[in-house]
């Protein structure tokens, strides 16, 4: 009695996870809670929130994780009631699935044809030789519906069946397990691999890529290998939007190059499982700039990108804050002198061609722009996902379950033909469960053929 | 004569087809309906031959790409899929009074790429992100989903005015049964359906091929996936006793409303990734 009521309990839990309401469920609470990533702004600081929507809502959204809605607990139980609502739905179809897809549909009596979706029946007198009618028709059947099987005595006669596209049952358990299949591929990806990325300047090489989770903080994931960007290049269209960008890249293990190859968007280098993205870049100024001191003594600084210059016997550092390509015609850069402890400074202007002096100190200062060239600094994502291919697989299994549950159908066609009473009688029945518009169109097509037999005869 | 020219013309090519279509439900006149689909066969024809000569123009102005890269663009392909999914549906069918709810999709869609002015019309060269063959993958796959989408959504609004009895008034009696649309309205949902998960795919596998990632949640993606919920719902609703029918038309109308957020509303409300979408 106990194990009875137990029994049922496990039942309705299996009812439960396995009906098709709580899918549906499932599918509207995802729909309707997708839209709050896709409104509020995703991944920004706390701060943000707070101070865009107040107190109020900021408290649902900390609570409900809704800075980052697509990994929030909540999505993600969403996601995990789906998969446990695939899982239990597949195993507890499976064995009326297999019912249908094993069952012999050969096996059946005389009067069950009648009662198939479409069917006829004709009654005829051999005129010729006897069986030769039986014979004719049975071969246009054949021809017309393809190759049947047939079984002896079937209520006093024989019964002929074609048949095509019994794995049609199969194509909606290939959908329900390639979404199964896609986040396994994407849970794997997450736990086994990472996401990064990597700015180098022309001629400057990195042994790891830089990530930065959601807190701002900055990890280094050593990459195990070297990567070089030898070149970058970034072309226009006569109307000024890009038209390429493009890094010219090498891999070197040791010192040694490996692999040399250039990469555009759309064509990212792999190595090593590791793969680099063209994402973005940077034009960085790189200069020249030349010191005179009133004592006599001059110094040129190499200022490339973020670079500082030190001339420590004067107690002096240098460093680029904003550069303009082009003023009135000659570069401009604006740049920071003074002391290292910035404390007894000065930001000038520097323009090419023309001098500044400066008092640090207790000397005077000549500065001027020797040279200004510009590098390219290149910005590459980097990814290691072990994951992706079962990804890939749960997509290539859903289109194929889509193709099976579209355009193919378990089509079933009958002849029953059996002699009563020195008259021929013969029964034609179809079942389809798919395209039954087109199924009848050929349905009538064997229909006329059989007819046409019995009157030429 | 220009690509733009000859696609706006086929807004009123359109325009006519829908009216003759709603004469041919008022009428009933066998040489009415014909008409309709003569005029509708002309649209599509001219309307094809005006993407034809866009496609060479870019060519001819160095830039060289299908015509499926911006907002106009894909308007028009969109057009262009609705009248050719309508005219297959019509093919199979028979029935010329769908046509009266199809043709109109087609026409708006090609009203809004040639008169707005928020919708450029110019030909623009393709920006490094969308240098791929998964542009056409992507856009063509994505297309076919929502142009059955949008007839789809005619069968239900088709339903939904007809009534359940075999002929409540004189125009009702010359749609489909009910049992028909819903077949109908079966048909091209899972038929849209394929499309939109194979344009979904296809948009994964150019992403993580661009950018690294082949899902990143960004708002047209998402709202890809919230269309696709919409539209899971609404196959598995028949498998719910007292759900068919009805509630299958309402999700059809919903699903589309969808459709069009994914592809206007997230344009212009949001931003992202696919922002080269909206100009």
């Amino acid at each position: 009695m106990k194990s009875k009521a137990n029994d049922s309990k496990a039942n309705i839990v299996v009812r439960f996870f396995s009906s098709v309401k709580l899918a549906i469920f499932l599918f509207i609470i995802l729909a309707i809670t997708s839209i709050i990533g896709t409104v509020l702004p995703q991944g920004e600081s706390l701060q943000f929130y707070l101070e865009n929507y107040g107190p109020f809502y900021f408290k649902i959204i900390k609570n409900l994780h809704l800075y980052d809605t697509y990994h929030a607990w909540w999505y993600l139980g969403l996601m995990g009631l789906f998969s446990i609502n695939l899982i239990v739905c597949t195993i507890k179809r499976l064995p009326y699935t297999l019912r249908l897809y094993s069952r012999d549909y050969l096996d059946l009596a005389k009067d069950d044809l009648l009662r198939r979706p479409l069917r006829t029946k004709w009654q005829a007198r051999e005129k010729t030789n006897p069986g030769h009618l039986r014979q004719e028709i049975v071969s246009v059947f054949s021809a017309l519906a393809g190759k049947p099987r047939s079984r002896q005595d079937v209520d006093g006669g024989q019964l002929l069946l074609s048949e095509k596209g019994r794995w049609n049952y199969w194509g909606v358990y290939l959908i329900h397990i390639s979404v199964l299949v896609i986040f396994a591929g994407a849970i794997f990806g997450t736990f086994t691999g990472f996401k990064g990325r990597v700015m180098l300047l022309e001629g400057e090489k990195t042994d790891h890529a830089i990530q930065m989770d959601s807190h701002g903080n900055v990890k280094k994931i050593p990459l195990g290998f070297d990567i070089k960007c030898n070149h970058f290049k970034v072309d226009f269209y006569p109307n000024g939007a890009p038209k390429l960008f493009k890094s010219d890249l090498s891999i070197l293990e040791k010192g040694k190059e490996v692999l040399h190859k250039s990469i555009v968007v759309n064509s990212p280098l792999t190595y090593k499982g590791i793969t680099f993205y063209q994402s973005s870049y940077q034009s960085v100024p790189d200069l020249k700039v030349k010191m005179v001191s009133s004592d006599g003594e001059q110094k040129i600084f190499d200022l490339s990108a973020f670079d500082r210059g030190l001339w420590p016997e004067k107690g002096i550092l240098i460093g680029i804050l904003k550069y303009l390509p082009n003023v009135h015609g000659a570069p401009a850069a604006r740049v920071y002198v003074g002391d290292p402890s910035g404390s007894n400074g000065d930001a000038v202007w520097l323009l090419m061609g023309n001098d500044r002096e400066l008092n640090i100190g207790k000397n005077t200062y000549r500065i001027s722009l020797v040279s200004a060239k510009e590098k390219y600094m290149t910005g590459l994502q980097v990814k290691k996902d072990p994951g992706v291919w079962l990804v890939w697989l749960g997509c290539a299994l859903m289109v194929l379950g889509f193709g099976i549950v579209f355009w193919v159908g378990h089509r079933r066609i009958w002849l029953w033909i059996g002699e009563k009473d020195k008259d021929l009688h013969i029964i034609l029945a179809g079942q389809t469960n798919k395209n039954k518009v087109s199924f009848e169109r050929e349905f009538e097509k064997i229909k006329d053929g059989i007819t046409k037999q019995i009157g030429e005869q | 004569m220009s690509s733009s020219y000859i696609l706006s013309l086929t807004t009123f090519v359109y325009l006519g087809a829908t009216a003759i279509y709603l004469l041919y439900w008022i009428f009933r006149l066998e040489k009415v309906g014909i008409l309709g689909t003569v005029v509708t066969a002309l649209g599509f024809i001219m309307q094809t031959v005006g993407i034809g000569m866009r496609w060479h123009e870019s060519y001819q102005m160095g830039y060289g790409h299908a015509p499926l890269s911006n907002l106009y663009e894909s308007l028009v392909f969109f057009a262009w899929v609705t009248i050719l999914v309508y005219l297959v549906v019509e093919f199979k069918t028979k029935n010329r009074v769908i046509g009266a709810f199809a043709t109109p999709f087609a026409c708006l869609a090609m009203a809004y790429a040639s008169f707005s002015p928020n919708v450029q019309d110019s030909i623009q060269p393709l920006i490094p992100a969308l240098q791929s063959n998964w542009l056409l993958a992507h856009v063509i796959t994505c297309f076919l989903g929502y142009a059955s989408f949008a007839v789809a959504c005619g069968f239900g609004i088709m339903y939904l005015i007809r009534g359940d009895g075999p002929s409540s008034s004189y125009l009702l009696e010359a749609l489909p049964s009910r049992r028909a649309l819903d077949e109908l309205m079966h048909q091209t949902i899972i038929f849209g359906f394929l499309w939109l998960t194979v344009g979904i795919i296809t948009g994964a596998v150019w992403a993580n091929q661009a950018w690294g990632t082949y899902w990143s949640w960004d708002p047209k993606e998402t709202w890809s996936l919230i269309t696709w919920f919409v539209y899971a719902t609404a196959l598995h609703a028949r498998f719910v006793r007292g759900w068919a029918g009805k509630k299958i038309a309402y999700l059809s109308i919903i699903g589309f409303v969808s459709v069009i957020f994914t592809y206007f509303g997230v344009n212009f409300l949001l931003s992202g990734l696919h922002s080269y979408g909206s100009s």
